[in-house]
């Protein structure tokens, strides 16, 4: 297994910082799958997490601008790891105006992946900086927990409303409820709901558009032309997973969408430069 | 005591607290012919902090009338967490303070903090203090053989590579490249730790002396509030250091004030017995083991070898509560105590070894307190130089002849 990567464009850098950032607010620890093409951060949904599970996909060439990996084997050319995201956002952080910063596979007390840089100073010696980042790799046997996951069944597909309003929503509603109903038409209406004894506050969104999934929707079973577009799919989530989501988000992107399967799962997809992030939050009783 | 700050003085001085705040949790307000010395000092020892206000720094500065006490002036000990909160907020203050009178008053045990604001509104806050001796490092930074300048940016830079709860790390000075390290304790387990290296070239540096390679490890969280004190005034800041083991120095100075911070430092693990007996020890004691003892008991110039002045009466309230640790047999021929369980007078000194987790690693500053009924054993009471702490509950002498601050 042999990983090298390296990075010169600024721009990369930010970009890929910013990426691994906005995870790093999401999971505490994620598995990063490196292929031959892209990267990868992955967290497969588990109880321990409350059933969330994200998956972010990225492609090498819009970061490296040298890429070197050798997988596990030959037929399996892949390298998986088990990583804190906030080591890497912070190590990345601290170079962010390095002429060049090299990402590579290494084993020192235990297998890390270490960022090295040189930072630009007045004299002609550059600073050099070296971050080790622990991390575990995971044996291949376990790689079919990691897999892409399929785009389901849902019932309403819409745009979401800009983040930003959205976070500051949901930061409100935090305050008076532990869950909150998402629901959503095919006419472009979202609706956030919650309820408590006392009070019961619903923000409504109005004109979002639905995505258009094209014939490929309707194949995978998605939302069927007989529905009404008037109707509500909705889904009963944890307030803080909905939160912690919207928290981490920058930058606006360029798509964010939200298919909603009725009362199993909330489906957020974000789609920005080569960026893709879909989070699934299952829905509660 | 009487002082008058105006404008961007109060700012200046309040940032000076902040920086204090990040030592310890209380603030030693002394104030001297020299100027206002406020001094803090972490629960372990290990670190010291003094900010020195020259007069010139004041609207005006009196150290009041005579009458009240031998020295003219009286030194208070406060709680930092009520001093503080009155300089919390900079910005306020900037955009709405005036002036700032600060006062002491003795009969009431008060030091009276004024704010002049706009609008003709003033606050007065009265703190309630201890008094106490003053409070003194003694650590002749000036005779340290390896000295360092660089601008506050510098270090700056240096440290941002490290996360703000990193605790310890370690400098390590070569001829050729200057480095830092994060130190990862024991307790915690090397293989999920973050491990970041960050060095450069000793041309970056104002000014760079140094006669051997040697690795200090020091407590970088109580540096930071001096390095961003420094970096708000633009300051150049110096690094005094001798040997691993011996404390490291960082100062600032300007022609209105000086500060410095002055830091245990982790003893070399070369110099570890073959015995390793601390390991049998629980794991706080063993860190012992490679903690420097940092005895000041004498400003003789030529005294590389710490000697301890067994003369340790008194010490921090906080140590006496401490449970007795015998100390490790490293740690004997610094301390010379003959007991290994550590019921001398020293002995109680290594009991000021808190488990405080930034300072667990590290060996305290030992604080003597200064007193003529101090030769007990048979040690010159003489000894120009000790560094005063006490609870205040003895009648210690008040009048302390020549001590050098720092």
């Amino acid at each position: 297994m042999k990983f090298r990567g390296k990075i010169v464009d600024v721009a990369c850098l930010n970009h890929v910082t910013r990426v691994i950032s906005t995870i790093s607010k999401l999971t505490k620890t994620c598995v990063l799958r490196l292929t031959a093409d892209n990267l990868f951060f992955v967290l497969s949904g588990k109880v321990a997490n409350g059933g969330v599970s994200m998956w972010c996909e990225l492609s090498q060439a819009n970061v490296f601008d040298e890429y070197q990996m050798e997988g596990v084997s030959s037929e399996d050319n892949e390298i998986c790891l088990e990583v804190t995201p906030e080591n890497l956002s912070r190590a990345l952080k601290t170079v962010q105006n390095a002429k060049a910063v090299k990402v590579k596979l290494t084993k020192k007390h235990c297998p890390c992946l270490t960022i090295a840089a040189e930072l630009p100073t007045l004299s002609s010696i550059s600073r050099v900086v070296t971050h080790d980042v622990p991390v575990d790799v995971i044996p291949r046997r376990l790689w079919h927990e990691f897999k892409e996951p399929s785009m389901p069944d849902f019932d309403v597909s819409v745009y979401l409303p800009p983040l930003k309003t959205m976070k500051n929503v949901v930061d409100r509603m935090k305050n008076l409820s532990n869950f909150l109903v998402i629901e959503a038409n095919l006419s472009g209406e979202m609706n956030l709901k919650i309820e408590t004894d006392l009070v019961s506050v619903t923000t409504h969104f109005k004109d979002l558009g639905n995505p258009l999934w094209g014939d490929d929707a309707s194949q995978d079973g998605g939302p069927s032309p007989s529905r009404d577009p008037e109707a509500m799919a909705q889904a009963r989530v944890d307030i803080r997973k909905l939160q912690q989501f919207l928290m981490g988000q920058q930058v606006n992107p360029s798509k964010a969408m939200c298919n909603i399967v009725h009362e199993r799962v909330v489906h957020l997809i974000l789609l920005h430069e080569d960026v893709s992030l879909q989070y699934f939050i299952p829905a509660v009783a | 005591m009487n002082c008058l700050l105006e404008g961007n003085g109060v700012k200046v001085f309040g940032k000076a607290l902040h920086a204090l705040s990040r030592i310890g949790d209380a603030l030693w307000l002394d104030p001297t012919v020299k100027g206002l010395a406020l001094r803090a000092v972490n629960s372990a020892h290990s670190a010291y902090a003094c900010f020195l206000f020259s007069p010139l720094f004041f609207q005006h500065y009196s150290l009041g009338s005579g009458s009240e006490q031998g020295s003219g002036s009286v030194n208070c000990k406060l709680l930092m967490k009520s001093i503080l909160p009155l300089f919390r907020c900079l910005t306020s203050i900037e955009r709405n303070v005036e002036r700032c009178q600060i006062s002491v008053s003795t009969p009431s045990d008060r030091v009276v903090v004024q704010f002049f604001c706009r609008h003709g509104i003033t606050k007065t806050h009265n703190l309630r203090f201890q008094e106490s001796e003053a409070l003194q490092a003694v650590f002749a930074s000036h005779l340290c053989p390896n000295v360092l300048k660089a601008p506050a940016r510098l270090l700056c830079d240096m440290v941002m590579h490290f996360p703000s709860s990193q605790e310890e790390i370690t400098l390590s000075v070569t001829p050729l490249r200057v480095s830092l390290t994060n130190y990862c304790e024991e307790g915690k387990d090397p293989m999920r730790t973050m491990y970041t290296e960050m060095s450069l070239h000793p041309d970056e540096f104002d000014f760079f002396q140094v006669g051997v390679d040697l690795d200090l490890t020091f407590c970088l969280k109580e540096l930071r509030g001096l390095l961003s004190f420094a970096e708000s005034h633009s300051l150049p800041v110096s690094v005094n250091f001798s040997t691993a083991g011996k404390p490291v120095c960082f100062s600032v100075e300007d022609v209105v004030l000086e500060a410095s911070v002055v830091l245990a430092t982790l003893m070399d693990s070369e110099s570890r017995g073959p015995s390793q007996p601390a390991e049998t020890l629980a794991p706080v004691t063993s860190r012992c083991a490679d903690a420097a003892v940092l005895l000041v008991g004498s400003c003789e110039a030529d005294s590389g070898e710490p000697r301890c002045t067994p003369a340790v009466m008194d010490l921090v309230a906080s140590s006496q509560g401490s449970p007795i640790i015998s100390p490790p047999p490293l740690m004997l021929p610094l301390l010379q105590i003959d007991e290994p369980n550590g019921l001398g007078e020293l002995g109680e000194a290594c009991a000021s070894l808190t488990t405080t987790p930034a300072s667990s690693t590290i060996c305290s500053l030992l604080f003597n307190a200064l007193s003529s009924e101090q030769d007990s054993d048979g040690y010159d009471s003489r000894l120009p130089v000790l560094a005063c702490y006490s609870d205040g509950e003895e009648s210690m002498e008040e009048d302390h002849t020549g001590s050098p601050s720092l």
